[in-house]
């Protein structure tokens, strides 16, 4: 379908992007800023909440809006359409009665955040079949199961929806390498579905709140997706206001004419030091799902860019690297009454402490989570600003490389117990299956209800060690 | 009452009242029925009576931040000396300076004795003269709990209110005997717990009034305790499925026994029915982890009864959890609030903590406001008018519905329900 109004459609606001500084050859770390209309200009490099079920786990809206600084979310639709079909899911039919945005209400987000939406949360579980996209359909994991979502359908709800940036439907496998097959497969499909996509956006005529559309980029180099790049450049250039990169791969050789577009990585660091890989590869803005499963790993991060700084003569800095972070199950914070971190101004360590925080995860309290996924947050909003003042004071590689040194390579091993596992860890596979929630408990009596209000005390503790702990005495008689 | 014991001890007898850490001040009693609404001044800021206390078990609210807790307009919680007596401990409470501390909780605090949590807890638990016997629940080794293990650690714990250890029986207990000992032990406890308490100055010591369903047994437990001269007093044992209109006659005996000046406080109550009807019997303070226990199931509690909002038709329903509710998650975001719809709570119910957090905040100020209205009624000399108009927005209009121990209760006391 040829739009008729096609002269208006292409005013597409220039001004959403500004680079501030770049490499002249185009690849390398970048300062720009992204503003949308009413929120928040977001400086970067910088990154994005993740949700699940539209909230960052843990933190209820009240507690985003006051005690975090997220300056952006990103959702996936995937959460959000398990009664669909036959049902049209409740989402679609909320509407706020200002006509503002749904899912923005909906989740309750601040008007000063930045929404982003996209088709699959981030981190994706991987479907269960190695094609489980078609030439119509991607595969996408619902509260009850996996399940096909129509590319058309994506393209029309989403436009509804009225996020501030929606990330077209790309052809990515999750979890699977894509061969050279695949590739060609893939680049079809991808360069179909936002071709259809970005017609259905040229037929609306009242574009102003519109949101930006972000192109998927598939998970390999530009040469071998370069129909689909070809498409980019020319006929889908006017409609496309940003890049969405699965891997670092498909940065290397992007062209020049797509160079003034930002960049959402998806790239799944696993530590501080990968964020500032793929910020060196160009990333302008990038998804953290590490900073989560840290979180309910009981651990808070700790780390700061640039590192702090070290004698480099010393040996003992450069034989004992920093760790990145600080279990918190650890019973030698029973009694610490100091913030998780020195100096940490978040609202966990302006309001708690270690000893807190390491009896709430020992009693199994919800609150911890809480607290450490804020204070994880606030981390990577300091990381990213130290990220930020180097690369505008031309320190950022040799900071990198500093950082290399002074911290650990890995975030500490997990060795407490998460919170419940919740649906973005794992999804249903079928009825009959094991539960994976082993009851903290048993209990052979009534008291089991009563208890289930809070776990008992680890089951290795012995009598000696309660009576220690000035419980009770132990009896004898 | 001649006879009971043969102990007597009028007010004007008190000659040195023990030391306390509180002081009661009588607004108003209603002009109907036995409520009183008052001012407590506690060692963490003064908190409005009759009061509903949520009960932060562990020394947080499900999930919720101490501030959070404060924006239910929350200004005294529960902690359970069991749970922080296994968790963390007492060492790590001396060491951090007490449960205020560990939990940055500006406000008051009440500890149980842990008696009951253990009674209730661990099925072999057994009391003797001695205190509670019980099987650690770790390794089974025998331990036992004394009313001076109890109060040393509530001590510890520092919280503003702290409760006797008393012998808890059912009140459905079959054996009267048994019954009986509990009572008279209770009060022997009570003696050992005055004298065990270190720091009467700073933490009030409530007694627990005892002696199942007997009314007779009441009134002679009250006689003693109250000679016992405790800055405040609590009536205990109840709440354990005995029969309502059972209950309804042991607080009101107590009740009517009981010094004006001090607080009482009916433990491990409850549903919002029972706490306006017991307040109209006399009472003034109220636990119950009910609120939050259910929001983590979905159940919302309102004006109009109970709903869990996990059912299907709450997908589709864009209302607040409750319309005209000045709660965080309900109040629109006009007014500041983050105007969280029943179909988000669905959405995130049980996938969520969130959604249970967000869930938790409505129920608990719920409650707190409900309480809050029932003592401006009773200010302004219309609680009985306000019990009508509960009653009937909960049951919408059909008398028929009402419960008739609450009508009876009630009824008791100079307010017809059913008029
Ligand atoms: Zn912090
Ligand atoms: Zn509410």
């Amino acid at each position: 379908m040829e739009p008729t109004n096609q002269p208006k459609l292409e005013q597409l606001p220039a001004e959403m992007f500004t680079i501030i500084k770049a490499a002249s050859n185009g690849i390398g770390p970048r300062l720009g800023t992204l503003a949308l209309p009413g929120r928040k200009a977001i400086q970067t490099p910088h990154y994005l909440g993740l949700t699940s079920r539209g909230v960052v786990p843990h933190i209820t809206q009240d507690n985003f809006a006051r005690a975090t600084s997220i300056s952006g979310v990103y959702v996936g639709l995937e959460d959000f359409i398990e009664k669909a079909p036959p049902h049209t899911p409740p989402l679609y039919q909320f509407k706020p009665p200002d006509g503002s945005s749904p899912l923005r209400r909906f989740i309750a987000l601040p008007e000063q955040t930045l929404l982003v939406l996209g088709a699959r949360r981030t981190p994706p579980l991987a479907a269960p079949s190695a094609n489980s996209n078609t030439h119509e359909t991607v595969a996408v994991c619902t509260a009850v199961g996996f399940r096909t979502l129509r590319a058309e359908y994506y393209a029309e709800v989403v436009e509804g929806l009225k996020a501030d940036i929606v990330v077209g439907l790309g052809d990515i496998p999750f979890g699977r390498a894509l061969g050279h097959k695949r590739v060609v497969k893939a680049t079809d499909r991808t360069i179909q579905w936002m071709q259809d996509h970005v017609t259905r956006r040229r037929a609306v005529v009242e574009r102003t709140a519109q949101a930006r559309l972000f192109a998927p980029l598939l998970p390999v180099s530009c040469a071998k997706q370069q129909h689909y790049i070809d498409s980019l450049t020319q006929d889908l250039a006017s409609a496309i206001s940003g890049l969405a990169a699965y891997d670092l791969a498909s940065l290397g050789d992007l062209p020049d004419s797509l160079g003034h577009l930002p960049r959402l990585g998806f790239t799944a660091p696993s530590t501080p030091h990968d964020i500032l890989q793929h910020i060196a590869h160009g990333i302008d803005i990038i998804t953290i799902p590490f900073v989560i499963a840290a979180t309910d790993a009981g651990i808070a991060l700790d780390f700061a860019f640039p590192p702090p700084a070290r004698n480099a003569t010393n040996e003992r800095d450069l034989d004992n690297p920093l760790p990145l972070a600080i279990d918190m199950w650890a019973a030698t914070h029973a009694t610490g009454i100091y913030p998780l971190t020195t100096g940490c101004e978040c609202y966990t360590c302006t309001s708690h402490h270690r000893a807190y925080l390491q009896h709430l995860l020992a009693a199994k309290e919800l609150l911890g989570w809480v607290l450490l996924q804020i204070h994880n947050h606030h981390t990577l909003d300091l990381f990213f600003a130290g990220v930020r003042l180097s690369i505008a004071g031309g320190t950022f590689e040799q900071e990198v490389e500093r950082f290399a040194q002074a911290y650990e390579s890995r975030l500490p091993e997990k060795t407490g117990q998460g919170p419940r596992i919740r649906g973005y860890q794992y999804k249903s596979e079928g009825r009959g299956e094991a539960k994976k929630n082993k009851a903290p408990f048993t209990m052979l009596d009534d008291g089991r209800e009563k208890l289930a209000e809070s776990a008992l005390p680890a089951a290795n503790a012995d009598a000696s060690e309660l009576e220690e702990q000035g419980f009770a005495e132990k009896d004898v008689q | 009452m001649s006879g009971l014991s043969g102990l007597s001890v009028p007010e004007d007898m008190v000659l040195r009242p023990r030391p306390s850490a509180l002081k009661f001040d009588l607004v108003t009693k209603c002009s109907t029925t036995k409520a009183r609404a008052a001012t407590l001044q506690l060692p963490h800021g003064p908190v409005s009576l009759p009061m509903f206390m949520p009960v932060a078990t562990q020394g947080s609210l499900k999930g919720l931040t101490p501030k959070q807790l404060e924006e239910t307009s929350c200004r005294l919680c529960l902690n359970n000396t069991y749970h922080l007596g296994l968790k963390p401990g007492q060492k790590t409470l001396d060491a951090i300076g007490g449960a205020h501390k560990l939990q940055s909780w500006p406000h008051n605090i009440l500890t149980d004795s842990g008696g009951f949590q253990m009674v209730s807890l661990l099925k072999l638990a057994q009391v003797t003269e001695d205190g509670v016997r019980f099987l650690s629940p770790h390794d089974g080794t025998p331990m036992l709990l004394t009313p001076e293990h109890s109060i040393s650690l509530q001590n510890s714990i520092g919280s503003d209110i702290i409760m006797q250890l008393d012998d808890v029986i059912a009140t459905t207990s079959p054996d009267h005997a048994r019954i009986e000992e509990a009572m008279h032990r209770s009060v022997r406890w009570l003696d050992r717990c005055i004298a065990a308490h270190e720091k009467p100055h700073s933490q009030n010591l409530f007694c627990i009034i005892q002696g199942g369903l007997d009314l007779d047994l009441r009134r002679e437990c009250c006689e003693e305790m109250v000679a016992r001269d405790t800055p405040g007093i609590a009536i205990g044992g109840l709440s354990g499925g005995e029969a309502k209109a059972e209950y309804c006659k042991v607080v009101s005996t107590c009740t009517s026994l009981l010094p004006d000046n001090k607080p009482r406080y009916v433990m491990g109550v409850g549903y919002p029915e029972d706490i306006l009807v017991s307040i109209a019997l006399g009472a003034d303070m109220f636990d119950c982890v009910w609120p939050t226990r259910t929001a983590r199931f979905g159940n919302a509690v309102t004006s109009t009864g109970v709903f869990n909002l996990r059912h299907a038709s709450y997908a589709y329903d864009f209302r607040p959890v409750e319309d005209g509710c000045k709660c965080t998650c309900c109040r629109p975001p006009s007014e500041g609030g983050l105007g969280i719809t029943r179909a988000y709570i669905h959405h995130t119910a049980a996938k969520e903590t969130a959604g249970a957090h967000l869930l938790s905040m409505h129920n608990v100020h719920h409650l707190l406001d409900l309480v809050r209205q029932a003592r401006e009624s009773i200010v302004e000399q219309r609680y009985p008018s306000f019990l009508r108009a509960y009653f009937g927005k909960l049951y919408a209009g059909d008398k028929n519905k009402y419960p008739q121990w609450a009508v009876d209760a009630l009824g008791g006391v100079g307010v017809d329900l059913m008029a």
